[in-house]
């Protein structure tokens, strides 16, 4: 009798098949199953009781999930474009620095070193209404008479949020174009200025077409990165007052650990998943019209 | 969350004795015991005298985790999630016990009944859940009771200006109405505020409910579902909404937790200020804080009810059903908790949970006016004090409506649409939980 032998390419591909269902897969599978039940952490007996769809529904018909939803769809929306702005005029400026390049690239690089806990505590004291450095600034330089409520009020507080955030990140961007800027041939900008370009129509139809590609991989990447924001904003107000601040995350965080609600905060984060796909597949679809554009295969 | 977590403490007694240990020689030789400890500064002296207990029973501690109750608390629901709950001995709160009622044992069958007869019996019933004693409690207990300036009320222009506006003599407010009228009254925004309040989490709602009891309501029903939705919590929530309207309290209060009020206070920018024990050695030291030699401490004022508020809490040691040897813990929790454990803890400041260990720090700080005043203050309001309702949503609960009382606090929603919204919605988490 012969024994069944697998194909080498499978055998050779299952330990990663099989890693990658042990700590990915796995996991997954169990919290979409928990979503289906009105699993409760200190209850583990509810793990074994279907619910579905009660847990769906409640999330998709709560009001305040829907906001959450939309204030993360806005904090993304301003924060990837804010940081993109920057970080593009970063990496053009240290682009054409002659001498000490190399320092400045690693101190561009150190906001990315802090952990984001640490970045939200410097923050929340920058903005505190009473301690804070911009409102003593401002007071002293008598541009504010009163303490300004940077953490309490709606907008200012998304605005302060949205500072840390791209205070932290805007390098990512900035070292990744800082790369496509190394990597961008020099024959078209020569023969843009033979042709009497103005610097400003060499970057817009020449170097920025060959940046897109690098802009909209740093988007995909930070896209993810914000759509799951949770430890800045939870330091810095929790998702208040009032739910001012609530993004997607600090409410599934807060359901699901504090409230022990594990089922439902699974099912809310499932829906949430759809947010960072949705984003993920535009960029990827952008980032594939830019390298098409650019004559450069999918 | 209560002073889990609050600052640096003066020692309020000195000079103490210990009296020997009342264990068997080696009577637990060989046995480890794991224990999952909250961390910190102010917690850590009393795991010294751990090496004293295993040197007595010939036992071991194992110390698993340290951390502070809210990790402990996510550590143990995922403890109960896992089914890893064969450790021993945790620390506990009596804000958070009601909602393991499976993961400790009732620690009556396994301690001498005049153990637990020389506790404060408020507290042994606060701790006890279901009519089982869920944990024994250590030198860590805690109430608010109100720090001011004592300056302002020594101030003769302030004094006169206060009698025009009112008839009455300026003095430390008694009720909380006359807390909220002062607190507006001293006000200057925004370099100087007449008070401030944690804004956020269980610490707003332990101030609500405080509020609520102290004008003659109360949070639930005895069938749990919720009451606050009432005329008591209209008045409660309206003094917070006041304060904030009145630009009394700092714009950011909404914010705030008690490490921002406690430092608050010490910057000299607040005149009145509810808060823990554990600030008293802070408030007055020097180096720490501009307000020290002017702090003046009155016991928490009262509804309008006639009620004091006293939401109290307190720190404990408690015993994993699934613990293997739960009279090595017991043995280890009776040590911690004993009468030596209190001294040694409240000489930096906590105030004890056992009535001799009250009597001793009394005697103790005689000689010291701003101790005795201290001592004195917080003693008249644990009469009254109460827990958080004993119910395991208690945390869940408060998730739903601290952001409604934000909401009528920042003039998002009235008062009567956010408590109407706050009681809908712990009304639907009941439903759901099957409470009824």
């Amino acid at each position: 009798m012969t024994r069944a032998k697998l194909p080498p390419w499978l055998l050779l591909l299952m330990p990663a098949f099989l890693i990658l269902a042990a700590v990915v897969l796995v996991p997954l599978l169990l919290s979409l199953y928990s979503s289906f039940t009105p699993y409760h952490l200190t209850r583990p007996e509810t793990l074994w009781k279907i619910n579905f769809p009660f847990n769906y529904e409640k999330a998709l018909t709560d009001l305040g999930f829907w906001k959450a939803f939309g204030r993360t769809v806005l904090l993304l929306t301003i924060a990837l474009n804010l940081e993109m702005l920057l970080g593009l005029g970063l990496a053009l400026m240290v682009s054409k620095v002659q001498r000490g390049q190399r320092t400045l690239r690693t101190m561009m690089m150190f906001p990315m070193m802090f952990s984001p806990i640490l970045v939200g505590f410097m923050f929340k004291f920058i903005f505190n209404d009473n301690v804070g450095l911009v409102n003593n600034a401002l007071q002293s330089m008598g541009l504010a008479s009163t303490a300004i409520p940077w953490l309490v009020d709606g907008n200012l507080a998304l605005f302060a949020i949205i500072c840390a955030e791209v205070w932290m990140s805007t390098s990512v961007f900035a070292i990744l174009i800082l790369a496509g800027l190394y990597a961008l041939p020099q024959d078209p900008l020569e023969a843009a200025k033979v042709d009497g370009c103005t610097p400003w129509q060499s970057f817009r139809y020449v170097t920025l077409p060959f940046l897109m590609p690098f802009i909209y991989i740093a988007m995909a990447i930070r896209s993810l990165d914000v759509a799951r924001a949770y430890d800045i904003v939870q330091v810095m107000t929790g998702g208040g007052p009032a739910k001012r601040t609530e993004l997607l995350w600090t409410m599934i965080g807060r359901t699901g650990y504090v409230d022990a609600r594990m089922g439902y905060a699974n099912a809310m984060g499932y829906i949430a998943i759809l947010l960072s796909i949705a984003f993920t597949v535009y960029f990827f679809l952008k980032l594939q019209r830019a390298r098409r554009e650019l004559g450069m295969e999918d | 969350m209560k002073n889990y977590a609050a600052g640096s403490v003066l020692a309020l007694v000195a000079g103490l004795g210990f009296a020997p240990m009342a264990m068997a020689e080696g009577e637990f030789a060989g046995v480890t015991v794991e224990a999952k400890l909250i961390g910190g500064q102010q917690y850590e002296a009393l795991y010294s005298r751990i090496a004293d207990w295993e040197k007595a029973t010939g036992a071991k501690v194992k110390i698993i985790s340290q951390k502070n109750h809210f990790e402990l608390d996510k550590e143990y629901k995922a403890d109960i999630a896992a089914g890893t709950t064969g450790w021993c001995v945790g620390s506990n709160h009596s804000s958070f016990s009601s909602q393991y009622p499976a993961l400790f044992t009732d620690l009556t069958p396994l301690l001498a009944a005049d153990t637990i007869a020389a506790f404060v019996p408020s507290n042994i019933s606060a701790a006890t859940i279901d009519g089982k004693l869920a944990m024994l409690p250590r030198a860590q207990f805690d109430v608010s009771a109100l720090y001011y300036q004592k300056s302002l009320y020594a101030d003769p222009a302030k004094a006169e200006a206060w009698k025009a506006q009112t008839g009455k003599d300026l003095a430390p407010p008694e009720t909380w109405d006359e807390f909220r009228d002062q607190a507006i009254f001293f006000a200057d925004p925004p370099n100087f505020y007449g008070t401030q309040y944690a804004g956020k989490d269980e610490a707003i709602n332990g101030r609500f409910y405080e509020l609520v009891v102290a004008n003659g309501g109360k949070m639930f029903n005895d069938d749990w579902t919720p009451a606050f939705n009432s005329p008591e919590g209209k008045e409660a929530l309206q003094w917070f909404v006041d304060l904030y309207k009145a630009g009394a309290v700092p714009p950011g209060t909404t914010n705030y937790l008690w490490d921002d009020l406690g430092n608050g206070f010490a910057s000299g920018t607040i005149a009145l200020n509810l808060d823990w024990p554990g600030w008293s050695g802070f408030f007055n030291d020097p180096a720490a804080s501009k307000v020290a030699g002017n702090v003046g401490v009155a016991p928490a004022p009262k509804g309008s009810a006639g009620i004091r508020t006293g939401w109290s809490g307190f720190h404990g040691f408690s015993i994993t059903e699934s613990c293997a040897n739960k009279e090595a813990a017991a043995s280890l929790v009776d040590f911690l908790t004993n009468e030596d454990s209190q001294k040694l803890e409240s000489a930096a400041g906590p105030l004890p949970s056992r009535t001799a260990v009250w009597e001793y720090i009394i005697e103790q700080a005689k000689d010291d006016p701003y101790k005795s005043e201290v001592l004195a203050a917080f003693q008249e309001t644990a009469k009254t004090a109460v827990p958080v309702p004993p119910t395991p949503y208690w945390i869940e609960s408060g998730n739903l409506i601290f952001p409604e009382l934000q909401a009528a606090i920042l003039g998002d929603k009235t008062v009567d649409q956010a408590l109407q919204d706050a009681s809908d919605a712990v009304d639907e988490l009941m439903r759901e939980n099957g409470v009824y």
